[in-house]
């Protein structure tokens, strides 16, 4: 029986980067869905299942520390990538479980939610 | 008008009935009258009591009046005592000008007319009451001048203290501007003597690009009067030139004329070397915000960009010339993405600070580095002698050592040895206890003319590899701390190293980096 391919909910204000970020896991073997803003992924949250979710930081309206808080006070185990233009984890977004920084490339952000989601005992997805 | 206080009349005669008379016509005086029989007894008085006049008989048995005037003048005490002969002898002029030559001052002959007795004995007696009085006033004058010149004393000695303990150097000019006095300070500073400065001779102890200036408005404040104040570097004993705020008053008599100028001159090297620090300080942090902010709004594109290239990669449509266009972009863009992350040092996001151990951060970097130690065949030297805790970030702190080390590898190409130590220590300058680490290198050196612009961002000696950054953003990291970093290269018979050398201060336990970066940012 073929695994179930985990999947990720991808959270980001600018367009462009929400899709090719979209295409990089996809690309990784993950099935994505993706969501505008903080607000239209908890209303997504609310209506279906995802193994992880991968959230931009600075976006207006609720932020992506914000958006983990929210997260992880409704569905603890649900693991939250946050990931940001800045170099360290921004303050107030420790609830999250992994930061991963833009500049530090696609291979990277690969690498690191596997590990989060091998972490969470969740099946590996298959690579293309 | 009040009673004069009575003086003593002497009168000398060896008759006493001649005694009597003469104390009958002078009674009326109201003087202290005095009667001597002889010559012996007339010395006697004179020297128990003060006399006014003496009144003698020219001709008496025992001694002659001209020879007693002559015993009574040779006491200087007795040289202006008034003496009057009564001489019933017809004396001739000769004779009276032997008199008069002997301080006598007047003669009545016999008989005696009792109005001009008297009138002859009230005139002396009133001069020396006179003289008494002037010289009692000359004695009280000169106590009062005696007064004022201990209190004069007493203030100046209390000006000079005053003047030598505060620490300002300070001087006194003449209205015309010639300097007469310096206070201990100024011979202390300029180890001038003071035949040296007196006049105009300070102006040798001026800065030369500052005299014509200085100069130019101290004569004008000499001219209008009106008070200086001018900022100029002064020579100190040792050749070198600290900065002074110098002021100058005029003081004036009750006519409103300058009688002299009174100046200072306050030391302000620190406060000028503070604010110049400051200025750059706060132009290097602003700076840095700026280039983090700019970063940061790079990044999100840049992220795209890359996984746009990513998905690129081994994509089916792609000849391999197209491929190989893809992938030399993405190295291009990995360039990139490696200066906005170095850049973004600056843009530290406020988060807590932890003690970070230097001692783990070298470890850890000189781990990191390890392959490419071991393929240059650099050997390392560790001399790690403290565990180096500081306040502070961990990932700025590895960075700026990630770029000696790894400048320090990239120096020697073809084999050396890295020497790397970690030390408590204290800054020479302030005097603050914090820890000192260095990383010393035996690659070809560091030349003067490179030396001067290493700290400048974008300068770099490396080929393409080089940002030019790297120096430059550890130095601000490293200024975030309050820190030193400085350089030294030396070459000698056994070839050539340089040495890089990072001073972070220690922070005591009520200060924290938020308050440094507050000052900073």
């Amino acid at each position: 029986m073929p695994e179930r391919r985990p999947t990720i909910l991808c959270v980001d204000d600018e367009s462009n980067p929400l899709v090719l970020r979209k295409l990089v896991l996809e690309k990784a073997g993950y099935e994505v869905i993706t969501a505008r803003s903080g607000q239209e992924a908890l209303e997504i949250l609310a209506s279906r299942v995802v193994d992880l979710v991968l959230s931009d930081h600075l976006m207006p309206g609720m932020s992506g520390a914000e958006l983990a808080q929210q997260i992880k006070s409704q569905r603890p185990k649900l693991p939250v990538v946050l990931i940001s233009g800045v170099n360290e984890m921004p303050a107030g977004a420790s609830v999250a479980d992994a930061f991963v920084s833009k500049v530090e490339g696609p291979d990277v952000l690969r690498n690191r939610i596997a590990a989060v989601l091998h972490g969470r005992g969740n099946a590996s997805p298959t690579t293309s | 008008m009040s009673t004069p206080m009575p003086v003593n009349i002497l009168m000398v005669d060896d008759q006493p009935g001649k005694l009597l008379s003469y104390e009958a016509i002078l009674g009326p005086l109201g003087e202290n009258l005095l009667k001597a029989n002889s010559g012996r007894e007339a010395l006697e008085y004179l020297l128990k009591t003060d006399i006014a006049v003496v009144l003698m008989d020219v001709s008496m048995p025992d001694i002659d009046g001209f020879q007693l005037a002559d015993m009574i003048r040779e006491h200087p005490r007795f040289q202006k005592t008034a003496i009057i002969f009564i001489s019933a002898v017809h004396l001739t002029d000769v004779d009276r000008i032997k008199g008069y030559e002997r301080g006598a001052v007047d003669y009545i002959s016999v008989p005696v007319i009792p109005e001009l007795l008297r009138a002859k004995v009230t005139v002396f007696a009133e001069l020396y009451r006179k003289t008494q009085q002037l010289e009692k006033l000359n004695r009280e004058l000169e106590q009062r001048v005696a007064e004022r010149t201990e209190e004069l004393r007493e203030s100046e000695s209390q000006f000079r203290s005053l003047a030598n303990c505060i620490p300002q150097l300070a001087w006194m000019a003449n209205p015309d501007g010639s300097v007469f006095w310096y206070n201990q300070r100024w011979y202390d500073y300029t180890g001038a003597t003071s035949e040296a400065v007196n006049g105009w001779e300070w102006k040798e102890l001026i800065h030369p690009d500052h005299v014509e200036q200085v100069v130019a408005g101290i004569e004008r404040a000499w001219s209008t009067g009106e008070p200086w104040e001018d900022t100029f570097a002064i020579r100190g004993k040792d050749g070198s030139y600290r900065w002074y705020l110098s002021r100058a008053v005029p003081i004036r008599d009750v006519n409103g004329k300058i009688v002299r100028w009174f100046g200072t001159n306050t030391d302000i090297t620190d406060r000028k070397l503070a604010e110049e620090a400051l200025v750059k300080s706060e132009r290097f942090a602003a700076m840095g915000r700026l280039a983090g902010i700019i970063a940061h709004e790079i990044n999100n594109p840049l992220e795209a960009i890359s996984n746009a290239f990513y998905l690129l990669r081994d994509h089916p449509s792609l000849d391999e010339e197209a491929r190989y266009y893809s992938k030399l972009a993405e190295e291009e863009l990995a360039r990139v993405a490696h200066i906005t992350k170095q850049t973004l040092s600056f843009y530290r996001e406020s988060q807590q600070v932890v003690a970070v151990s230097l001692a783990e951060v070298l470890e850890n970097v000189i781990e990191l580095q390890a392959r490419r130690l071991q393929m240059n065949g650099i050997t390392i030297e560790r001399r790690i002698e403290t565990t180096g805790k500081v306040q502070g970030y961990p990932v700025e702190l590895k960075q700026v050592f990630l770029n000696l080390i790894g400048n320090a590898i990239q120096a020697m190409p073809s084999g050396g040895r890295l020497r790397v130590r970690l030390s408590k220590s204290k800054d020479r300058r302030t005097g603050r206890s914090g820890v000192r680490a260095s990383i010393c290198d035996t690659g070809t050196g560091i030349c003067p003319e490179h030396a001067k612009k290493i700290f400048e961002p974008f300068f770099s000696t490396k080929d393409a590899k080089g940002t030019g950054l790297g120096l430059w953003i550890s130095k601000g990291i490293v200024q975030k701390y309050e820190g030193t970093i400085r350089f030294r290269s030396i070459y000698n018979a056994q070839g050539s190293a340089t040495c890089f050398s990072v001073f972070i201060p220690t922070l005591s336990t009520s200060e924290t980096p938020e308050i440094a970066a507050a000052l900073v940012a």
